[in-house]
């Protein structure tokens, strides 16, 4: 009974994978699957960011608009680059958008690790006021339109595959064999996008991070206890610090993968909430608001949890809103789990 | 001076001063209205927030609750003047519904935070996407659109005066087309204030509001002293849940058409109010007309921007430098007059 509680989400997931391949025509598939795969890579990479912040008991608001921050900034540095010609490569423009962006991406997490590592500031505030600063930067770099006329190759390494099988047709690598338009890119069955060799990196790099290194250790040691972890000679301050600009670099780089898949710079609307569906996948991936419990596994199988039922339900022709709702009800199961098995983990 | 607890009014004056300055028209009596009146919505969800801040929670649930019975009372006005029923009393039935309902968000998160001892953070969240999904489907087909009247009021003024008819209330009366007319205080601005008054005085006065306090400053002691805290827990995100839902009609009858994510960007907005007023996110601290104070200090800010021709954008990064400087100052010159148990 305290495995299936444990592993609720788990459990969850696996029941509605099974259901909805009973009620959605196409839902099991190879297509499909990746297709949500390739969808969830940005709750992913804000769900790690936001497992770290979770598990020292913090909470990080600006994650979504720092994303927003980093496509718009991103976006915009690639298209001046680009349009300016002169020698610039399309692929320079992006490199040099990339470097500057990811260097940018981590003072929003230097400002509010700063204020509530030194100055107390409660998590809440600081990330909120940083989610302020952030988005009003973002709108006014792109005067609140996304940026566009950016290189085409962004997209298509954004949105690659690195087999590509015409069935009876042979078998091509890394892009359409040449000579081949997009157009009769339906005839092809395509096979691992690069965003998820992109993500599979990261996640296994912060997976590494949180589990077996000193930096991970303290982490927990932080959101279990902080005295204790003061006392146990943990530079508390410093690893807070450290923490946000990890949270804000993982959200940088969201914002970049934004710019690969969607092929221009976009700044985070009010209701897409980013930060908060971050927070519900962490939760229900089992990590405790209070700090010290939570993993980057759990994490994932929170997104990945929400991200079917949003694409089961669709193929199955519901209404997607119910995934508001749908997201509402595994929230509260997930804290009122919590409650009932306490001693988990 | 006691600087940490006057900056707030110091940093109005300095406000107005320099838009008076900067915003070419700023210093007029239509400004002034205008401030008060698009300043409503920050109000109301601003003292909102105050009163589950004060206990040390949080309700992001607001903005989409604003936006969940916006939606809502416009469909219950139609489905009354269906039936053949006269817009006034359709209006105030579909009115009172929509209160009525709109206590059922605050209830359940209430329920979830006092009974099950789920975080307000993860509870109001799931209440944020209860209703978010519920309006959206409710608006599939388009929304509906309120009767005349309603919007009349909600656009309306409480008094006018032109030359010739004098003094009226509520009614504008007829004059010549380009004739002088004289509107003061918009009706809405009147709701809110006698909503907001009320509010203050419970907080202040009655044993509603001592509560509230004792359990923000220190949950053991208002349990030992005999309060029922889940009872008044459960009160509060209703109390929270039902402002958010006037906050909801109130848009209605300014903008004729309801609107699922309506009040979804003020959610910073009325969190930086209560912080900019004094409040202290872990309870225990917080009046209302600081919040008040703070949420003037927004409105003017995007008031002043709008009428110096500046994008809004600048707000976003002024409203969060402020809030963080709230937090900062509050700091630098702790309040002596509160005791800070929890921090």
């Amino acid at each position: 009974m305290a495995f299936i509680a444990r592993n609720w989400a788990a459990f969850f997931l696996l029941g509605f994978l099974i259901l909805f391949s009973f009620t959605g025509k196409g839902f099991l598939s190879v297509t499909n699957f990746q297709n949500v795969g390739h969808l969830a890579v940005i709750a992913i990479l804000m769900a790690s960011a936001e497992t770290f912040v979770i598990i020292t008991s913090g909470i990080d608001l600006s994650i979504g608009f720092v994303m927003g921050f980093s496509s718009v900034t991103a976006g915009k540095i690639i298209q001046i680059l680009y349009a300016a010609g002169g020698g610039i490569s399309p692929g320079i423009s992006i490199a040099i958008g990339i470097v500057i962006v990811l260097i940018l991406s981590l003072i929003p997490g230097l400002v509010s690790g700063v204020l509530i590592a030194r100055y107390k500031v409660p998590p809440f505030i600081a990330t909120m006021g940083m989610w302020g600063i952030t988005n009003g930067i973002a709108l006014k770099i792109c005067k609140g339109f996304p940026v566009a006329t950016l290189p085409e190759v962004l997209t298509r390494i954004g949105n690659g595959y690195i087999i590509y099988i015409k069935p009876g047709g042979g078998i091509s690598f890394f892009s359409l064999p040449h000579g081949v338009g997009n157009e009769s890119i339906r005839e092809y069955i395509r096979l691992i996008p690069y965003s998820f060799i992109f993500v599979g990196l990261i996640l296994l790099v912060l997976w590494h991070l949180l589990r077996n290194t000193t930096f991970g250790q303290h982490t927990y040691a932080i959101g279990g206890n902080e005295e204790a972890a003061v006392r146990a000679g943990i530079n508390v301050k410093l690893h807070l610090v450290k923490i946000y600009i990890l949270s804000s670099f993982i959200a940088g780089l969201a914002g970049i993968f934004n710019v690969f898949q969607t092929g221009i710079g976009n700044f985070t609307p009010f209701g897409a909430m980013y930060e908060l569906f971050a927070v519900s996948a962490v939760v229900i991936g089992g990590a405790s608001l209070m700090g010290g419990k939570g993993s980057i596994f759990g994490s994932v199988i929170g997104v990945f949890l929400i991200a079917f039922l949003e694409n089961g339900l669709l193929i199955s022709g519901v209404v997607p809103f119910y995934r508001f709702i749908a997201v509402g009800l595994l929230l509260i199961i997930a804290v009122v789990i919590d409650q009932l098995f306490p001693d988990l983990l | 001076m006691d600087l940490g607890r006057s900056w707030a009014l110091i940093f109005l004056i300095v406000e107005l001063v320099f838009f008076s300055l900067a915003a070419k028209g700023f210093l007029s009596l239509r400004v002034f209205q205008m401030v008060f009146f698009f300043g409503v919505t920050v109000f109301l969800l601003g003292v909102a927030e105050l009163f589950v801040i004060i206990t040390g929670g949080i309700d992001l649930s607001v903005g989409y609750i604003v936006g969940f019975a916006s939606i809502i009372s416009s469909r219950f006005v139609a489905l009354f003047l269906q039936t053949g029923m006269s817009t006034l009393p359709a209006l105030l039935l579909g009115i009172f519904l929509t209160l009525a309902i709109g206590l059922l968000p605050g209830l359940v998160s209430g329920l979830l935070i006092a009974k099950l001892r789920v975080p307000p953070f993860i509870a109001t969240f799931s209440m944020l996407g209860i209703t978010h999904g519920v309006s959206e489907l409710l608006i599939l087909n388009g929304a509906v659109n309120m009767p005349k009247l309603s919007t009349l009021f909600g656009n309306g003024y409480f008094l006018y005066w032109a030359p010739g008819p004098g003094l009226s209330l509520f009614v504008r009366p007829e004059i010549p087309r380009g004739g002088f007319i004289l509107e003061l205080i918009p009706n809405i601005v009147v709701v809110a204030f006698v909503v907001i008054g009320i509010l203050s005085f419970m907080l202040k006065r009655t044993v509603f509001g001592q509560y509230t306090y004792a359990i923000g400053g220190n949950v053991d002691a208002a349990i030992r002293s005999g309060i029922n805290v889940s009872r008044h827990t459960v009160k509060i995100y209703m109390l929270s849940s039902f402002l958010a839902s006037l906050t909801g009609i109130i848009y209605v009858m300014m903008y004729v058409k309801g609107k699922g994510d309506a009040g979804a960007s003020n959610l910073l907005d009325s969190i930086a109010a209560v912080v900019i007023g004094g409040a202290s996110l872990y309870g225990g601290k917080g009046t209302v007309w600081r919040t008040i104070l703070g949420a003037l200090i927004i409105a003017i800010l995007e008031t002043g921007l709008r009428v110096m021709g500046i994008p809004t954008f600048d707000k976003y990064i002024i409203v969060g430098i402020i809030l963080i400087s709230a937090v900062l100052i509050d700091k630098i010159f702790p309040d002596k007059t509160y005791m800070d148990t929890k921090e």
